[in-house]
């Protein structure tokens, strides 16, 4: 299966910029990473694949310096190198845009552009105007319209990221890495990072860059290296493979096709929502959410697109009781009218909501596995007043197996985890809740192929059991895999509704960009 | 490596390892070493001739500062914070005093209040302590406030109010109440009364916490409140709750103080404890982000806190009082440092950079001017105990500062 040979030993004769070997790191119990050996060559664009869990991100971190504490030998330009911090690789011309953004909210662009370097006048002042002036040029030549003395927490996040370049390219670095950039980002602003990745290219900068995203590796890179499992599995030259080859050398298996068999016969009607709106004040628009209706019947998956900014979120959260102040309209759950005003109600009504983001609003990472999966369900778990240990555990393992779980106990750490797994025990939360309607707010985001393609199963089945799912993602493929029928808002409003049938991923864009004023 | 061919000494060492991860068995073994070594060092000999008086000693302290710890320790777990339970402490036993004397004035003129009376004035007591909470919960959870700043107002608040309440209740407008009855001063002050009640309270509080859907909440509550709340917890009653029986165990510490002190003055009484009490609960093992702590360790902070001020006093002699506040800032500081310690792999570097070299003076001084303080009153003590006590700490710290150095020129 690793076809590791022909592509290393011409390597071994150019000369690299970074060479890898036999790097290898812990945590606590579990290897990360297994003696990963690679070069790079000056002006390379590698891409990096691998599921999550695979060691991508913490080989990344070991070249920027953010891990300090590893095995193997690390080399840059030749020379053998140990980095003590992310100062020290950014002085060898290293930089790292993070999956999480790294940027001070409360600063301004220049200011986080400049942080830690900051340019002072002839008596030590700050000098502000020069450094806005230089990360505005910076930004200028990203196509980054921003300006350079708004707060970094007011910015988009495609435009957070080009901060982060821009930070990058003042630093005159000439290895860039990049993980999973692309994750969080609209069509439009993925197409201009694909441009500024090509001028970057154009300057001889080196980019590593990790990624799910077939599509985007085989349009930028040109070469692949596979890990898996903390493992080096292969480098391939991009033009001499194909997007199959590759996630069967990720996953080690075939990949189940994502046709995802017949569909459950549709049931009786669940959820109707009429007329929902969700004032916005203070803001020009006026609302959040304008005139919504919709449907949700047994064993259906309604998929919601729409843009960053379209209301998806905030539409999850006025059903869930959640919305930071009450909707207007009507919510019928089985006929029978709702208004919840917290979770809690919501949670009685028989729905849940698996979060859009798993390490803010999902995760209790103070607690282990098998706590964060029973948290929802605890009161059934009782025998008096106390809870019931093995009737807890019992719950949790039930979870653990139905949605396979990869875990080394319910004792493990939460943290532990890849984040898919983190997903399911999530998702397990919820399922132990017994609801009849399950909202998930963007359930693969950062999750690799191989766990998408089990998280969409498992979506399938519980549609088979009953209930009624509603999905939002902002992955357009994967709305058009999971939907029987898709909704599509642009700017708080519905602009279109489709049956899976008449849905094509050009007909939703034009929707989701539609104006609605 | 075949589990089941283990010796028994890595059976044993493996044991060992295990406990050792956790904070209640450090603390014990922590305790017995503060135990033995005050035993050995005391010139009198304080354990050995009088063991009865000497433990009975520390565990009135233990539970006085058990009572209200324990509540701080659930707000800590729960997310919060609570500056006010030395005022609470305070403002409690004037009340508890004002409504004897509401309740039974005769009673309280003459020293033998009716039951009735001592019964209902205990329960406006607590309810008092009920309200305090119920305002803190109001303030922080619909006005808004971080919890800091809502205690801090009632820290302030609270002892003030006091004052202002014992003039009026009192003959003559005096500024303090001093305790009537003495049957049943006696009875609340009595040690063993006091710690069964100590111990069935933090059975409860335990199995609160450990055992029940609420206590799994409100851990789960202070690790990530949106996430907590986003699982359909109503974290605004849970934060009721923390804050209630924060406020409710400082009123209790409150009437028994009454008792113990003889006379409530509400200026002074239970000034700074809340601090012992945050300081108790991190030596304990609580995370000040939330989340994290027990209510055994939180025991053993306090016991473990009040035994070394109790080992200190009885090595110094005299005025131990004074030394209070240093002891539970150093105990503090070492716990959190020592309890930091075993997430990190690497040798740590305390003192080889600027600000490390630039403490070590500082240190030294300290260690000098302790030497002066703790034992300028003794016999053999000479100027130069205290400047070779100073010098050999001074250089211990650069000795490691040297082996830091070089531990991190060899990685």
């Amino acid at each position: 299966m690793a076809e590791t040979d022909s592509a290393e030993t011409d390597l071994a004769e150019t000369e690299s910029i970074v060479s890898m070997r036999g790097i290898g790191k812990r945590f606590a119990a579990v290897k990360a990473l297994d003696e990963v050996s690679f070069d790079v060559k000056p002006g390379e664009l590698i891409a990096i694949c691998g599921e999550n869990g695979a060691g991508k991100s913490t080989l990344m971190k070991i070249l920027s310096g953010v891990i300090t504490d590893y095995d193997g030998t690390l080399a840059i330009d030749g020379k053998p190198i140990r980095f003590t911090g992310t100062r020290d690789a950014e002085e060898a011309g290293i930089s790292i845009i993070h999956q999480e953004l790294n940027l001070v909210e409360q600063l301004s662009v220049a200011a986080n552009v400049f942080l830690g370097r900051e340019k002072t006048t002839a008596f030590l002042f700050r000098d502000d105007r020069a450094m806005q002036r230089e990360a505005g040029a910076l930004l200028a030549q990203l196509e980054c319209s921003v300006s350079p003395s708004a707060l970094a927490g007011t910015l988009r996040v495609g435009d957070q990221q080009l901060v982060e370049i821009a930070k990058a390219l003042s630093l005159n670095s000439r290895i860039l890495v990049m993980d999973e950039p692309t994750s969080a980002l609209t069509e439009s602003e993925v197409d201009r990072l694909i441009r500024v990745i090509a001028k970057l290219r154009e300057r001889g900068t080196t980019i590593l860059y990790i990624s799910h995203k077939m599509e985007e590796v085989f349009q930028l890179s040109n070469r692949i290296v596979v890990l898996r499992d903390g493992r080096f599995i292969a480098q391939l030259n991009t033009s001499e493979t194909n997007a199959r080859e590759i996630t069967h050398l990720m996953v080690g298996r075939e990949i189940e096709s994502l046709d995802l068999g017949e569909k459950p016969t549709r049931g009786h009607r669940l959820l109707s929502v009429r007329e929902l709106s969700l004032p916005w004040p203070g803001h020009a628009r006026g609302y959040r959410l304008k005139d919504i209706s919709f449907d949700l019947y047994q064993g259906e998956v309604l998929g919601i697109a729409g843009l960053m900014g379209a209301g998806r979120t905030e539409l999850l959260e006025c059903l869930f009781g959640a919305a930071p102040m009450a909707p207007s309209g009507q919510i019928h759950l089985e006929d029978r009218p709702i208004r919840p005003r917290h979770p809690s109600e919501a949670l009685a009504a028989g729905m849940a909501l698996v979060t859009e983001d798993r390490k803010r609003l999902g995760i209790f990472t103070a607690m282990n596995v098998g706590r964060n999966i029973t948290l929802c369900e605890l009161a059934s778990m009782r025998r008096g007043l106390g809870v019931n240990g093995s009737l807890e555990r019992t719950a949790a393992n039930s979870m653990v197996d139905k949605l396979q779980i990869k875990t080394a106990g319910l004792q493990a750490a939460i943290t532990s985890l890849s984040g898919g797994n983190q997903q399911k025990c999530i998702l397990g939360r919820w399922l132990l809740t017994k609801p009849k309607i399950l909202l998930l707010d963007d359930p693969t985001r950062g999750v690799d192929v191989g766990a998408k393609a089990e998280l969409y199963q498992i979506i399938r089945q519980l549609c088979a059991e009953g209930l009624g799912v509603i999905v939002t993602s902002s992955e357009l493929p994967e709305i058009l895999t999971l939907s029987d029928r898709i909704m599509v808002l642009s700017e708080g409003r519905q602009t279109a509704l489709f049956s899976r049938e008449e849905a094509t991923q050009e007909k939703i864009l034009e929707a989701a960009t539609m104006s609605v004023a | 490596m075949n589990p089941t061919a283990q010796t028994f000494p890595e059976k044993a060492w493996a044991l060992f390892k295990k406990l050792w991860s956790s904070v209640e068995f450090k603390l014990v073994l922590a305790w017995l070493f503060v135990v033995v070594a005050t035993a050995l060092l005391d010139s009198n000999h304080t354990y050995w001739n009088d063991p009865r008086g000497s433990s009975e000693l520390i565990v009135r302290r233990t539970v006085l500062l058990g009572f209200f710890a324990l509540g701080s320790a659930i707000i800590i777990i729960s997310g919060g914070i609570d500056l006010s339970s030395g005022s609470v402490i305070a403002l409690s036993a004037t009340v508890f005093g004002s409504l004897l004397i509401l309740l039974d004035p005769n009673g309280f003129r003459e020293g033998h209040l009716s039951r009735l009376a001592v019964v209902l004035a205990m329960a406006g007591t607590v309810s008092v302590g009920a309200m305090i909470g119920t305002l803190h919960a109001w303030l922080i959870t619909r006005i808004g406030l971080p919890p800091f700043i809502a205690t801090l107002a009632t820290l302030v608040g609270l002892r003030s109010f006091g004052r202002g309440l014992t003039p009026t209740v009192t003959i003559g407008g005096k500024s303090q109440i001093d305790f009537p009855d003495k049957l049943l001063r006696d009875a609340l002050k009595d040690v063993t009364t006091m710690s069964i009640v100590f111990v069935v309270f933090a059975i409860l509080l335990w199995f609160l916490m450990s055992r029940t859907v609420t206590g799994r909440h409100l851990h789960a509550m202070g690790g990530n409140e949106q996430a907590a709340k986003l699982s359909g917890i109503r974290t605004d009653r849970l934060k009721w709750l923390a804050y209630v029986l924060g406020a409710v165990s400082a009123s209790m510490v409150g009437m028994i103080s009454f008792a113990d002190d003889g006379s409530a003055k509400p200026d002074i009484m239970a000034r700074g404890y809340e601090l012992n009490a945050i300081a108790a609960s991190v030596i304990g093992g609580c995370s000040l982000q939330g989340g994290v702590g027990t209510i055994p360790g939180t025991i053993l902070g306090c016991l473990f806190l009040r035994t070394v001020i109790d080992a200190v006093s009885k090595v110094v002699g005299s005025g131990a009082d004074v030394y209070e506040g240093m002891i539970v800032g150093i105990v503090v500081v070492l716990a959190v440092t020592f309890s930091q310690r075993g997430q990190k792999a690497i040798v740590q570097r305390y003192f080889n950079n600027a600000i490390g070299w630039s403490i070590i003076p500082v240190l030294s001084i300290l260690a000098g001017l302790l030497m002066l303080l703790f034992f300028g009153k003794q016999t053999w003590y000479t100027p130069a105990h205290a400047i070779v006590a100073g010098l050999v700490v001074g250089g211990l710290l650069v000795a490691r500062g040297i082996w830091e150095t070089m531990a991190e020129k060899k990685s």
